[in-house]
């Protein structure tokens, strides 16, 4: 399936790229954040991810909600979920052995896939309808739809949230205390356990709003949470553990060289390219392109 | 210590004996099991992912997780049937070559992850085995595709190839306690614990890291072969990811760095397998609840799966393992007490 390769078509598959791009970084800085203050990796975020997706698509289609309006319910739920999985499954092993966490979200993975498939399983490759549908933007010959466009701003948008909630509101403060050094902040009298709950909390409201947008965007049903997941974990990888410029300059590359990798080679390379870039950066440089230092 | 110290200290060890035992049981079994169903795919496959969670244990033994095995399992099934097909090797050759071939591309990956640790590996293998699959899609002439085909087997299946896994089993499995107990196992446990103090001590972290990851591939090469002939036929969704994350659960559920954990967990999560599906007809009234969903029983199993898995890893960090243990230490227990009475 190798397509001669214009300027334009080019130019346009970075655009496409940025754009998807953008629905990963959403994933990839919750699950950097969680991992930068927890020390965690939930390898069921991209689930939190799909739950996000059917959440927002049954508010929008039964409550009528617009859906760039129900991505806020959807953080907003998965908000709730997270708390419940941190409190009820994660902070029972923490301080243990480090498998037990990737067990712990393997379970996960199982419990929230098949309780989607039961709920939603008649919504086999649904799509969040939107009032924007099939609208472009075009710039001559290359030509990029207004959801696009959109989720670009919601992105933007949720990120600069992010940024005032790290760095000027007072939870924000403790969070990024412990994540330089746990002991110390409790130490300081912070309340460890606060704020891992208040972290996951907003980790999972990233993956509900990653959600809402991927649902506007691509079709989904049940079983499309484990991909997300992977490729939030190369996006951190690619730009730095715990880092969430990083994760940023990270998703807008990986989002690119996926929408390259497609348009040069075909659509089957998609997932393929996506891991072997992973590896291979893991072998070049295990910290990452911007990582100052490894786990 | 040699081979004759080992086998006289081994036979006189309370262990060994229960272990010889359990194989005396399992060998007897076909005996009062008549039904074809039972042994062939309870029983046989029982056996054969005792050898494949085996496999994983030891690589987390050795405190690398994976989460891409089953790519080991596709080429090793792959490799075996295909060689017997194609080259016309006797199939228990092709099985061995399978192993080593799974072995061998074991040892590429551990190269590249061999400065990895916990999740970064896991994922790394689990990527590798998404590429696996992708590349092997590629190829349907020579793989099959999505509908496979039809496998050799070394020996008649039923009784026979029950015989044949029990035996093939039992010795990889012994190969992986050795491997346990030897002064190699000793270093991957120490790289387990503490991998900078491993290498303080004088271990050559990255050697041993490499030799967990070749012994594991190849049992689960073998296993994917064995695995293989046991269904008759194999098509590319063994590299599906529910087969990585099969071994894992066995173990962890069984009890993660034992010897006894995967088949402990082998027979649990294949028997769960395999008999799920008689209490369907009980959760039939459940169905009104979930109108969309054909046979509610499936998912229903995989959402218990899943809380069972995070039930043990919370309340029994060791696995069921350390259940029967503690049962055994009770017994004994009372055995000495009733010594020290008389």
């Amino acid at each position: 399936m190798i397509t001669s390769i214009t300027p334009a078509g080019l130019a346009e598959t970075l655009l496409w790229g940025v754009a998807n791009g953008c629905i990963y970084i959403l994933l990839a800085t919750g699950l950097n954040l969680i991992f930068g203050v927890m020390k965690l990796v939930n390898f069921a975020h991209g689930q939190l991810l799909m739950v996000g997706a059917f959440v927002a698509y049954e508010i929008t289609t039964f409550a009528g909600l617009n859906p760039y309006a129900s991505i806020l319910v959807s953080m907003g739920s998965l908000a709730l979920i997270g708390i419940v999985i941190e409190k009820f499954a994660f902070r029972k092993v923490r301080g243990t052995e480090k498998l037990n966490e990737i067990f712990i979200s393997l379970g996960l993975i199982y419990v929230f896939q098949n309780i989607a498939t039961l709920l939603w399983v008649e919504n086999y490759n649904i799509r969040i309808p939107s009032p924007l549908e099939g609208l472009n933007l075009s710039f001559g010959a290359v030509a990029i739809g207004y959801d696009r466009i959109l989720a670009m701003v919601s992105v933007v948008v949720i990120l600069i949230g992010l940024l005032l909630l790290t760095k000027k509101t007072k939870i924000g403060l403790a969070m990024r205390a412990t994540s330089q050094k746990s002991d110390a902040a409790m130490l300081m009298g912070i309340n460890i356990n606060r704020v891992y709950l208040y972290t996951f909390a907003v980790g999972a409201a990233l993956a509900g709003a990653a959600g809402a947008l991927y649902g506007i965007l691509f079709p989904f049903n049940p079983a499309i949470g484990a991909l997300p997941t992977i490729k939030a974990f190369a996006i951190i990888i690619l730009g730095g553990l715990g880092s969430i410029p990083g994760a940023v300059i990270g998703g807008l590359l990986y989002g690119i060289a996926e929408n390259t990798a497609v348009y040069m080679l075909g659509g089957i390379w998609q997932d393929a390219i996506a891991f072997a870039l992973l590896i291979a950066v893991l072998v070049i440089r295990p910290t990452g392109l911007f990582g100052e230092k490894g786990e | 210590m040699n081979f004759k110290a080992l086998l006289t200290t081994s036979l006189k060890s309370r262990k060994f004996q229960y272990a010889l035992a359990f194989i005396a049981f399992v060998a007897v079994l076909p005996l009062f099991v008549r039904s074809e169903y039972l042994i062939g795919n309870v029983l046989t496959v029982m056996i054969i992912f005792a050898l494949y969670a085996s496999s994983w244990n030891l690589l987390a033994y050795s405190g690398q997780g994976s989460l891409g095995h089953a790519a080991f399992l596709g080429i090793g099934g792959f490799t075996s049937a295909l060689v017997a097909i194609r080259l016309g090797i006797p199939p228990i050759v092709g099985l061995f070559i399978g192993g080593l071939l799974s072995a061998g591309i074991g040892l590429l990956v551990g190269l590249a992850c061999v400065r990895l640790k916990a999740w970064f590996l896991a994922m790394v293998t689990f990527g590798f085995s998404v590429i696996a699959v992708t590349i092997v899609s590629q190829f349907d002439s020579v793989f099959g595709g999505m509908i496979g085909f039809a496998t050799p087997t070394i020996v008649p299946q039923g009784v026979p190839f029950f015989y044949a896994t029990l035996a093939i089993v039992t010795v990889s499995i012994g190969a992986i306690f050795l491997v346990m107990r030897s002064k190699w196992g000793l270093a991957f446990k120490a790289i387990r614990e503490n991998e900078l103090e491993a290498k303080m001590i004088g271990i050559n972290t990255a050697k041993y890291r490499l030799l967990a990851f070749i012994i594991s591939t190849f049992f689960a090469g073998l296993a994917g072969g064995l695995y293989a002939e046991s269904a008759l036929f194999i098509q590319i969704s063994i590299f599906e990811p529910y087969y990585s994350f099969l071994p894992l659960i066995m173990a962890v559920i069984g009890g993660l760095g034992t010897l006894e954990g995967p088949i402990i967990g082998s027979i649990i999560i294949v028997a769960i397998d395999s008999f799920a599906h008689l209490s369907y007809d009980f959760l039939q009234p459940l169905s009104p609840l979930f109108p969309g969903v054909n046979n509610i029983g499936p998912p229903l199993k995989f959402v218990g799966l899943g809380l069972f898995l995070i039930v043990v890893v919370i309340f029994l960090p060791k696995g069921i393992t350390s259940l029967l243990h503690r049962l055994y230490d009770y017994l004994r227990e009372g055995e000495t007490k009733k010594v020290k009475e008389k």
